[in-house]
């Protein structure tokens, strides 16, 4: 049972429909991540939970009660919104304070309470200031600090780290897992961030044009994305995306796709839609993340000479070292920009397909060299089972690996892992 | 600078002083009669020079004015007090009842408000005395004539489009996301608007209820229409009391002064929000 | 293509339920709250619109205060009266020469003085705020302080245009000079209205063009023409149909001046409608010459209420 179900809900402001039939269920405990370009509807579909928003259809469960019609003070929600919406005539204190007062709790407890929390948030030196004299950071935490300090069993965030500074920004990634965890409260956080959505989120609601696109783990939408939109708004840079309808090759039982003059063998139930996507006539496009592509580095030691450039199959060049299965594919390198801790390279296949490449910047060697050593002209590798395969108008996935369907269901343990390293890369 | 830049200057500061003496002197002029003698004030040619007395201010304080030809009744103080009451009571009274509608109509946008705020707003630019004839002809059937509750109902025919527009403006300038965490934390609709909303348009209601006690106070063809001299404010009792006293002009003199520096006095005080409050909130000041 | 990702994405995709929906509404009493709040406001509309419409039926009747057995409908017999009535004439012809003098110099005198006290500094302020005494004082008390004035025996402005020549000058008393004399007061009172509103308006205005002008030494005459006074004229507008709206309407300084003497020389509007009322006890008649004004007036408010909302929206814009 859900604690918290949202049945197919709809927002219109006269004609201009905002939200359309979201339907989502949240466990008790679950930390929900809702994210999406601005204007999705995340902020109202979050509003319409607290209560400050009507919702024009649908009905909102909390704890197998309906409280669509509820006003928010009877709802006990905590939120936190975007802007803070503190109140400018209340000292900080009293701001945090408003829901244990609102709950008539007695003068002591309110103190303990709000002194707690403000410890625990870093602002107790500040409790008796106004919010004008708040910086950005603390105005944050106060409230935060609001709607934590009733320890309310749902938790409603909006985009919290939007307005503060990168640096604060990067502090709070970190800490409000903790915090949220502290607070065991079930939690729907707002945000636009990708970053932020891998890291607090147990699932991810994909929220674009007022339509729920896609629900799953971190690791479901980063790895399997449903669709192209989805796909791309994960990671910086961006997925790499190809329109492969003329590149698809059939072999008897075999289906591949040829990039850059290397050949990607398609298994299972992918093969199986790829196959009927082609003879339909549908676009197909492929999609590889760019960290999940490598250069063919040189093996040790100097003076390696370049490869016979054939490039075929799974071939491992005579000197050079390319995982095992890997799919190598030639191509020009075009720029090399830092970014981050990371390079990204920027390529040309043969067929004027642009890919980008992104590699730590302390592992492998330099890209540049490796190019000025081959006239240009390198190899990348990468793992086929990292590949994605969208098709037709909308740019759907046309199935996903088997593999790593069996992995969700046997849950998460890795998921973390994927997290960390997507969230390393910007 | 050059000469032609010092003529502009001293140009430009002769221009306003004449400007100031335009608008002060009358006052400045009543105000030096109301400190002299009818034989001073009636001296050929007039004179800034003589001896001050406060004699036309405790005739009108005391209500007594002693001359040789014996003693008179001046109502003048009840005239006062007429104009402090019908004004305090008639600002309260709009407050009570605009204050609540001005947040109705800042926050929900519908119909009805719409057309309340603008039949008020039209209503506030209509004839008076389209409304007032046919009023003193009601208040005599149903008996309000020449009471205070009937003058402070007619009265909110002024303070209450004033504090309604004005108010208004001031609580659409609030965010409503303010109110809303307020309604989060748990308190209702009523504790939001007195906790929240209304301390944050303080600034807008005071400034709309000195504007609007102003106006009341300065109103002349209400009470002239429908108060009997008991419950007539200054501004028609000095008339009446010009009328009455003929030729001793030095408590005329005095009557005006004491009449004009209530007004005079919140006008300085509230000079922040006049030009927004003159202006309905059109022209921020 | 909903389906077919439902179907490879069951587990992640919600249940679908297609069934139609049908649009619901709130709870009432969270629906009457707006209603409720407006209530007394919604009262004292009532409250105005009841004698209003009282106003417009007695202006269709024959209605003698002093002959109440004549009460009756006569419908449209006292604006036909009007048609040939050199009195009602006369009466619009004062109102509109009133209103058109006293908004006109009101508004040359108060953009002057709004000029003069443009730039922001200490001393300008200091005079913009003094200047606000004669707005906020009352103009029937403000009469009175000019009927002391100009008392033909100790006024002090009698004193000073005998100095120049004009011994027997009469100021109100006199028809020829009355109209000038209520027009001093009106624009004593309510210059000052005009002058904040347009110094507001020309401190508001932006800074650029007069920067660049003043960089390629455009002439200051050019400036104020075709920068200046364009940009401001929505402030002008509001300002000017404003006080026609007020001035139209004046009572309390020709009341109290003259009580629309001498003679019939001042009888505006609401003066012609109080003396029908309280001298001649003719309600019918003194209610048609409101409709009457009121129809003008409405006409006005109308032009001004567009305008100011304009204008407010831009303040609003602003803040």
């Amino acid at each position: 049972m859900d604690y918290l179900s949202l049945n197919r809900i709809s927002k219109s402001f006269g004609k201009e429909k905002l939200l359309d039939e979201v339907t989502l269920g949240v466990a008790q405990g679950e930390n929900l991540v809702i994210f999406g370009p601005s204007g999705g509807g995340k902020t109202v579909l979050l509003r319409m939970i607290a209560g400050v928003e009507t919702v024009t259809q649908g009905s909102i469960e909390v704890g197998g009660r309906d409280i669509t019609f509820d006003p928010p003070e009877a709802r006990g929600i905590g939120v936190a919104l975007q802007n803070f919406a503190l109140f400018p005539h209340m000292t900080a204190f009293d701001n945090i304070a408003a829901p244990l007062a609102a709950r008539k709790k007695s003068q002591s407890e309110i103190t303990d309470a709000v002194q707690k929390i403000a410890k625990l948030l870093k602002i107790a030196q500040v409790l008796h200031h106004f919010p004008k004299q708040l910086s950005n950071g603390q105005k944050q935490r106060t409230a935060l600090a609001r709607a934590l300090v009733a320890r309310p069993p749902l938790l409603l965030l909006d985009d919290p780290l939007r307005n503060v500074d990168a640096k604060l920004r990067f502090e709070m990634r970190l800490e409000l897992p903790r915090l949220l965890r502290e607070a065991g409260a079930t939690v729907i956080y707002v945000t636009q961030d990708y970053r932020e959505a891998l890291a607090l989120g147990d699932r991810i609601a994909i929220l674009m044009g007022g339509k729920l696109l896609q629900i799953g783990t971190p690791r479901d939408i980063y790895e399997q994305p449903a669709s192209i939109k989805v796909a791309q708004l994960f990671g910086d840079p961006t997925i790499n995306i190809f329109d492969v309808t003329q590149a698809v090759r059939e072999n008897g039982q075999d289906v591949h796709l040829t990039l850059g003059g290397g050949v990607i063998p398609l298994a299972g139930a992918t093969a199986k839609a790829v196959r009927q996507a082609a003879h339909a006539g549908k676009k197909l496009w492929l999609g590889i993340r760019p960290e999940a592509i490598d250069f063919v580095w040189p093996g040790e030691g100097p003076g390696q000479g370049t490869g016979e450039g054939s490039g075929q199959g799974p071939g491992q060049g005579t000197n050079q070292i390319a995982h095992k299965n890997a799919v190598v594919i030639a191509a020009k390198l075009e720029a090399v920009n830092p970014l981050n801790e990371r390079h990204v390279s920027f390529l040309t296949t043969q067929e004027g397909h642009d890919i980008l490449c992104s590699r730590p910047a302390d592992e492998g060697g330099d890209p540049n060299q490796l190019a000025e050593a081959a006239k240009g002209q390198v190899k990348l590798q990468f793992s086929p089972d990292k590949i994605l395969v969208f098709g037709g108008d909308d740019g759907e996935i046309m199935a996903h690996h088997d593999d790593a369907a069996a992995r969700d269901a046997t849950g998460d343990a890795t998921g973390g892992a994927t997290r960390d390293a997507a969230m390393v890369t910007a | 600078m050059g000469g032609g830049a010092i003529l502009r200057y001293s140009l430009h500061r002769l221009a306003i002083l004449l400007v100031v003496v335009f608008f002060l002197f009358p006052i400045f002029w009543i105000a030096l009669m109301s400190l002299q003698t009818n034989e001073s004030i009636l001296r050929i040619p007039p004179s800034m020079v003589f001896t001050p007395i406060f004699d036309n201010y405790q005739a009108l304080i005391t209500g007594k004015l002693i001359t040789q030809a014996g003693s008179l009744d001046l109502p003048f103080m009840k005239n006062l007090f007429n104009s402090f009451f019908l004004s305090a009571a008639s600002v309260a009274v709009a407050l009570i009842l605009g204050v609540p509608a001005a947040y109705a109509f800042a926050r929900f946008k519908f119909r009805l408000g719409e057309n309340i705020a603008f039949t008020l707003l039209s209503f506030r630019f209509a004839p008076p005395l389209l409304v007032l004839l046919p009023l003193s002809l009601i208040y005599q059937t149903i008996g309000l004539d020449n009471s205070y509750v009937g003058l402070i109902w007619v009265y909110q025919l002024i303070c209450l489009p004033l504090i309604l527009w004005v108010v208004r403006s001031y609580f659409e300038d609030i965010s409503p996301e303010i109110e809303h965490a307020y309604r989060i934390a748990g308190h209702n609709w009523g504790q939001s608007f007195l906790r929240i909303a209304i301390p944050l348009a303080r600034p807008g209601i005071a400034a709309a209820g000195l504007l609007a006690f102003i106006f009341a106070w300065n109103n002349f063809v209400f009470a002239l229409i429908l108060a009997s001299a008991d419950k007539q404010p200054v501004t028609v009792g000095a008339l009446a009391f010009v009328t009455a006293s003929g030729i001793q002009y030095g408590q005329i003199a005095a009557a005006i002064i004491l009449s004009i520096l209530p007004t005079l006095l919140l006008a300085l005080y509230a000079q922040r929000y006049l030009v927004e409050g003159l202006s309905l909130g059109a022209v921020k000041g | 293509m909903r389906q077919g990702a439902a179907k490879i994405f069951g587990k992640f995709m919600p249940r679908l339920d297609t069934s139609p929906q049908t649009r619901q509404r709130p709870p009432i009493m969270q629906r009457a709250l707006p209603y409720f709040l407006s209530l007394p406001a919604l009262m004292v509309c009532i409250g105005i619109l009841v004698p209003f419409f009282i106003a417009v039926s007695y202006s269709l009747m024959r209605y003698r205060l002093n002959l109440p057995h004549l009460k009756g409908f006569n419908w449209f017999a006292n604006y036909l009266d009007f048609a040939t009535d050199a009195a009602f004439w006369h009466t619009l012809w004062v109102s509109l020469v009133y209103a058109v003098l006293s908004v006109g110099f009101e508004l040359l005198l108060g953009l002057g003085i709004a000029l003069l006290l443009q730039k922001p500094t200490r001393m300008n302020n200091f005079v913009s705020i003094i200047l606000l005494l004669p707005l906020m004082t009352a103009p029937a008390l403000a009469a009175l302080m000019w009927k002391l004035m100009t008392n033909p025996n100790f006024g002090i402005l009698s004193y000073l245009v005998s100095l120049l020549g004009f011994t027997d000058f009469k100021w109100a008393s006199d028809p020829s000079s009355a109209l000038f004399t209520v027009l001093l007061v009106d624009i004593w009172v309510y210059t000052p209205f005009i002058m904040i509103l347009l110094l507001a308006g020309l401190r508001a205005l932006p800074k650029q063009p007069f920067e660049a002008s003043a960089l390629d030494n455009v002439p200051a005459s050019f400036v104020f023409f075709r920068i200046t006074l364009p940009m401001l004229m929505p402030y002008i507008i509001t300002a000017t149909l404003f006080r026609l709206l007020d001035s139209i309407q004046q009572f309390d300084i020709i009341y109290a001046m003259t009580q629309g003497g001498p003679g019939n020389s001042l009888v505006v509007f609401q003066v012609q409608a109080y003396l029908e009322f309280f001298q001649y006890t003719n309600v019918g008649r003194s209610a048609a010459l409101m409709v009457i004004l009121w129809a003008i007036t409405y006409g006005l408010s109308h032009l001004f209420i567009k305008q100011w909302l304009r204008l407010r929206e831009r303040a609003s814009g602003l803040a």
